[in-house]
């Protein structure tokens, strides 16, 4: 049984011992609050911006409507290629879902960071869980 | 007060001294690089003091002064509603105003130009669907949430002296909100709307007196034809947005300078 990560710990200090995994294996970083903040606001912005240009991608891929998707024909066009349409497809799809992915992605290494004194109620309870 | 910060914080050092996997220093570096560029969380610190500095000016409620929010915290979601329905008319003002961009209200051809513009907005017109859409959702988010509003008003008491007359414009902005919601439905001139029309107008019919000339000023006639629709049209588009506008401004205007009422 490992003891419970020290919420109390400065983060600025040189501090090993409430980072790594903890016992149900998540990782777990303890960051000063003013990067706490940091972290919180563009890892949720990159977040979204990420699933809703996955979505306007995948829009383009299946639309024929959408206004990327002439944007995008319309520029080929301008160089003189005419792409066919199941490549572009097929194309803007993958690029929609590693758009999203790529969001959700960040979104998670974000919530692995958290400030002194934030932690999990669960781990910072002082009775220890022994499975009933 | 300078705008010059006053401690930077060594990230680098930082860093440096915590045992970080490469991909978590990537992470923190391509934020932290961010948010040297993109200022943002200092800003959103600024409104985070504001919004405390504005609260310790404000006097004490009713239920902090005598310590009742242990006894009243579960109305206080209730208190929202009033600003809900008022987000709702915001977004039904903002989605109808681009909506008439591409509806026309005749009643000439089979079917009618109506009709076929609601076709044309639903099937043809990208995002069209999602603007009616959030139209006739904010709509009718708008008539519960007026709804439930009056009904937290009533069931606390707010409605009591000195706020009388508040609540009767209350009344008139629930009723003239419905009004809203019945010429809307007229609008798409389908089966749904013209057998609406074909109700209201016989229940202007069945009022004793006025029913006929009721029938005639409100629908244009005693049978639905473009004179209603035309009717319909320019009192959900051109009268009844003023109208309403103007009533939630003073409605809400009294709420500024009465202060909310504190339940009892």
């Amino acid at each position: 049984m490992t003891p419970p990560p020290d919420d109390a710990d400065d983060a600025s200090r040189d501090s090993v011992e409430s980072d790594g995994s903890t016992a149900d294996g998540h990782r777990d970083v303890v960051v000063p609050m003013r990067l706490y903040k940091t972290i919180t606001v563009f890892s949720t912005l990159i977040a979204v911006v990420g699933v809703v240009v996955g979505f306007v991608l995948l829009d383009a891929a299946t639309i024929r409507l959408s206004l990327l998707r002439r944007l995008v024909v319309g520029l080929f066009r301008a160089v003189g290629v005419v792409p066919p349409s199941t490549l572009l497809s097929g194309a803007l799809a993958v690029a929609g879902l590693a758009s999203i992915a790529f969001g959700a992605g960040v979104y998670v290494l974000g919530t692995r960071f958290r400030a002194r004194g934030m932690g999990n109620p669960q781990e910072d309870a002082d009775e220890s869980s022994n499975d009933g | 007060m300078s705008l010059e910060k006053k401690d930077e914080m060594d990230h680098k050092g930082w860093m440096k001294r915590k045992d970080l996997t490469p991909v978590e220093t990537t992470f923190l570096t391509a934020l932290i690089w961010m948010d040297k560029r993109i200022r943002l969380v200092d800003y959103l610190e600024l409104l985070e003091n504001l919004y405390y500095k504005v609260n310790l000016q404000m006097p004490k409620s009713h239920t902090e002064q005598y310590d009742l929010d242990n006894k009243f915290w579960y109305w206080y979601p209730l208190y929202a509603l009033g600003s809900f329905s008022t987000l709702a008319y915001v977004v039904a003002a903002v989605s109808g105003a681009l909506l008439g961009f591409y509806y026309a209200p005749a009643q000439t051809g089979d079917p009618s130009t109506a009709y076929n513009s609601i076709t044309f907005i639903m099937t043809d017109l990208q995002f069209g669907f999602m603007l009616r859409s959030i139209h006739r959702w904010s709509a009718q988010v708008m008539v519960a949430a007026v709804f439930l509003h009056m009904l937290r008003v009533y069931f606390t008491g707010a409605y009591k002296e000195p706020r009388e007359l508040n609540w009767l414009l209350g009344i008139v902005l629930i009723s003239l909100t419905m009004v809203f919601g019945y010429t809307g439905y007229l609008l798409p001139w389908d089966q749904l709307a013209f057998w609406a029309g074909q109700i209201g107008v016989e229940m202007s019919l069945s009022i004793p007196l006025a029913g006929e000339w009721i029938a005639q000023l409100l629908f244009g006639g005693f049978t639905l034809s473009q004179a209603t629709l035309q009717r319909m049209y320019i009192l959900h588009v051109f009268l009844l947005p003023f109208v309403v506008t103007a009533l939630i401004a003073i409605h809400i205007g009294i709420v500024w300078v009465q202060g909310i009422a504190e339940p009892h």
